[in-house]
């Protein structure tokens, strides 16, 4: 299941679900809203596009790392402390991989899919700053 | 202005774009600018008069000299569009131009 989305998921059904026939290890990373003394988070996505490149990093980290399941989803809208933010499910055969490969994703995230948070605050707003890289994730 | 000409004076076919702004740049200048422009309108044009509107959302977006800040992204149909080529890169009809700053979800 790749999808941007309001509302959170089920993250115990996501792992049964990736225990595909001869899964060894299912790596599960979960991205949380922090207390940076703020009250709420406000997430935007340029969402046809971010759907595409977050299918386009899900096929790179299966063909690289041999994942025989992966699911990413990153929800948007406002989120409060506490709560899911991007949920990256995968499985593998060994531990290694299945490691290696939720990273790569993550990183692969960060660099390239057109995704903004704003931190808000009792004094408004701050838009978390993206890495610089010029937008390198895109093709 | 020069890229919202009249239909009777311009000879050329009038193209229907749309512009999005992502983030801090929708805060300034809004999103899903639809707007007609003139056949052969070259992307940094079109960019910089929309974005005239509002001074804040300028300078978000462009240097003292008019020049795009390097950390901006365009995108044509979900495509990337070098900065360096917006100037010589016309807009045809129907597109869908993106204008963001750097991304940082995750």
């Amino acid at each position: 299941m790749i999808a941007i989305q309001t509302s959170d998921v089920d993250i115990g059904a996501l792992i049964a679900a990736a225990k595909e026939h001869g899964t060894g290890a299912v790596v599960v990373f979960d991205g949380i809203v922090r207390d940076d003394e703020i009250t709420e988070m406000e997430l935007e996505a340029y969402e046809e596009v971010a759907v595409k490149e977050l299918k386009k990093i899900a096929g790179e980290a299966t063909r690289q790392f041999g994942l025989l399941h992966v699911d990413i989803i990153h929800r948007i809208g406002r989120l409060v402390v506490g709560e899911n933010i991007l949920i990256i499910v995968v499985s593998a055969g060994h531990r290694k991989e299945a490691y290696a490969g939720s990273r790569f994703i993550i990183e692969e995230i960060k660099k390239g899919v057109p995704i903004w948070k704003k931190e808000l605050t009792r004094d408004g707003g701050r838009w978390v700053p993206g890495d610089h890289g010029h937008g390198k994730g895109y093709h | 202005m020069q890229w919202y000409d009249n239909k009777e004076n311009n000879s050329e076919k009038e193209m229907t774009v749309k512009i999005r702004f992502f983030a801090r740049f929708r805060e300034l200048l809004g999103t899903d600018i639809v707007i007609d422009v003139a056949a052969a309108t070259m992307f940094t044009h079109l960019i910089t008069t929309i974005a005239r509107k509002n001074p804040e959302g300028y300078a978000a977006i462009f240097d003292e000299n008019g020049t795009f800040h390097e950390f901006v992204i365009l995108m044509k149909n979900g495509k990337r569009i070098e900065l360096t080529d917006a100037a010589t890169t016309p807009v045809a009809d129907g597109d869908e131009i993106a204008v963001f700053p750097p991304v940082a979800g995750g």
